[in-house]
């Protein structure tokens, strides 16, 4: 008990919300294995009261006002009732018992709800917020493995009796994170809200609670949620502070999940933005995170300005080379035929990470090489009299009939398959109409009339 | 493979409302594919440089002006056949 009254008093007198938040945590830490267990024994439902206020305000240096002090006795509750569930579970499941993962998640909720009416009647500052992060961050745990647990019963179920399948289907799916998502929406609202001067505003809790229901809603897959989120954010903007005032830890999540929302709704424009900026302040070591910022941020640029990752870049993630190599080094070499197997072999996982669409743009990429490729090996137009090396132009007028060639040589037709001629002008009007080429079809002389100068294919060299 | 897969390629980029009812997810993440909690909460701006550094790491989608490659050989080749053909 110690231990954990102890760091309270510590953090009280300090004003440390962080130290305080360890006060909280449901998992005891290396060095003290067994903290949760020691101070779960040291009370009893009879004493607990007594006993805990001897420790809040008999041994504290710092005088708490006396409502103050009851919404702590109040938080230590909830917290020891919490650690006695979570506890029974531990037991439980080192005798292979059967567990219940609901009760810790129930109990834990109390902890939260202790925690926003100590808020929300004003008696906890500031500065005491990462008591929130803590609450919430473990109520979410403890609601995916009561949900994990209601599952696996309803498997049980469906095998056992007959139950109708859509009795069985609406059963323990997610509800619990639902309801977790419920209890941090009203945490997101308390930090919001507050309208204290900035320096001790719980404002800035917001972008952590914001993550927090960020991961929950992703896993919902309620992603209008998740814009609800940013539009409360964008309204009161005025009187936050700019996100690079927060933390870096907020900023990224923050930044790395509103640019997958982008993504997800095809603007690709701002989802660059977003990624770019979690991509260059996440920190060195967070490999996995690094390599998650860069599976939206490639595909990404693909889109925006048909930019690839070095091999420089993919050699550092072995899983993004594995996810993206074969279809980079396609789009260089204009391999269509490599492309579409590349995009092709990687379909499960591609859909799975929600990239595919995203991804399976970068054919125009492909075939915007592969034409600059025909113009390229078209050379120079003979010179005229008078006319030195330096003033050679490149050929400007292609027949259709080199592109489709080259066409079904990148597709690998040899087989029969055979691409025609109409086809491959629509691709062509295409490429010109998404300004991948500039230039006009001729359908008399079966021609591609090419710009002049340096603006055949914008944005590169020619 | 085919000239058909290219077409329908094409309908779902110009037609946005399938390909937006196909985005919306049907499996969810996995657990292992969550953005993970950072051990630290702030961190100065020097332990956000790769130790490569944050330069070249992107690159233009074409090669370079190469016309010698493999496949622009192979290139050559066709578009003499398309020629000849023309010709005859």
């Amino acid at each position: 008990m110690e231990a954990i009254l102890g760091l309270f008093r510590e953090a009280v007198a300090e004003e440390n919300g962080h130290k305080l938040a360890q006060a909280i945590t449901p998992v005891a830490p290396p060095d003290d294995a067994g903290r949760l267990y020691a101070f779960h024994r040291a009370l009893n439902v009879h004493n607990i009261q007594a006993d805990l206020r001897n420790e809040i305000i008999y041994k504290n240096s710092v005088r708490l006002a006396r409502t103050e002090t009851n919404a702590w006795i109040e938080v230590f509750t909830c917290y020891w009732r919490a650690i006695g569930e979570l506890l029974a579970v531990d037991g439980a499941m080192n005798q292979g018992k059967r567990v219940d993962w609901k009760k810790v998640y129930e109990a834990w909720k109390e902890l939260l709800n202790a925690l926003q009416r100590g808020y929300t009647s004003n008696q906890f500052e500031a500065w005491t917020i990462p008591c929130l992060y803590t609450s919430g961050k473990y109520l979410r745990n403890f609601a995916l493995k009561a949900d994990e647990q209601a599952r696996s019963v309803e498997g049980n179920v469906t095998y056992n009796q007959g139950l109708q399948d859509d009795v069985v289907s609406t059963l323990g799916k997610n509800e619990n994170l639902q309801d977790a998502a419920r209890q941090i929406n009203r945490i997101f609202g308390l930090c919001l809200s507050d309208r204290s001067a900035l320096e001790e505003s719980r404002k800035w809790g917001v972008y952590y609670v914001t993550n927090l229901l960020f991961k929950i809603y992703f896993k919902l897959n309620s992603i209008s949620l998740c814009k609800n989120l940013l539009r409360s954010i964008a309204v009161s903007s005025s009187d936050m502070p700019p996100l690079d005032a927060f933390p870096k830890a907020h900023q990224v999540t923050f930044n790395y999940y509103s640019g997958v929302l982008f993504f997800l709704e095809e603007d690709y424009k701002k989802a660059e933005n977003f990624l770019n900026e979690a991509w260059s302040s996440c920190h060195k070591d967070a490999r996995k995170n690094r390599e998650l910022i860069l599976t939206y941020l490639i595909p990404c640029r693909f889109v925006t300005s048909h930019k690839l990752p070095s091999p420089a870049l993919l050699a550092l993630y072995p899983r993004l080379e594995c996810l993206f190599g074969t279809m980079v080094r396609s789009i260089k070499r204009a391999d269509l035929a490599g492309f579409d197997a590349a995009l092709s072999a990687g379909e499960p996982e591609f859909v799975k990470r929600r990239i595919y669409l995203t991804l399976e743009r970068g054919r125009d990429i492909v075939l915007r090489n592969l034409l600059r490729k025909v113009f390229l090996v078209g050379g120079f137009d003979p010179l005229k009299e008078g006319q030195t090396e330096a003033d050679a132009v490149r050929r400007t007028r292609i027949p259709v009939a080199e592109f489709a060639a080259a066409m079904r040589l990148s597709l690998g037709q040899n087989n029969g398959e055979v691409l025609d001629d109409d086809e491959v002008e629509c691709m062509i009007a295409n490429m010109i109409y998404k300004g991948s080429m500039k230039g006009y079809i001729s359908r008399e002389r079966r021609m591609v009339v090419l710009s002049k100068g340096a603006s055949a294919f914008p944005g590169t060299s020619l | 493979m085919s000239a058909q897969n290219a077409a329908d390629a094409k309908t779902s980029e110009t037609n946005n409302t399938p390909s937006k009812e196909q985005q919306k997810p049907t499996a969810t993440l996995e657990e292992d594919d969550e953005f993970e909690d950072f051990p630290a909460e702030d961190w100065a701006e020097e332990d956000t440089e790769l130790p490569s550094g944050n330069q070249h790491l992107w690159e233009e989608s074409w090669d370079d002006d190469e016309t010698n490659d493999d496949f622009s050989k192979q290139l050559k080749e066709e578009l003499k056949k398309v020629d000849a053909n023309k010709r005859s």
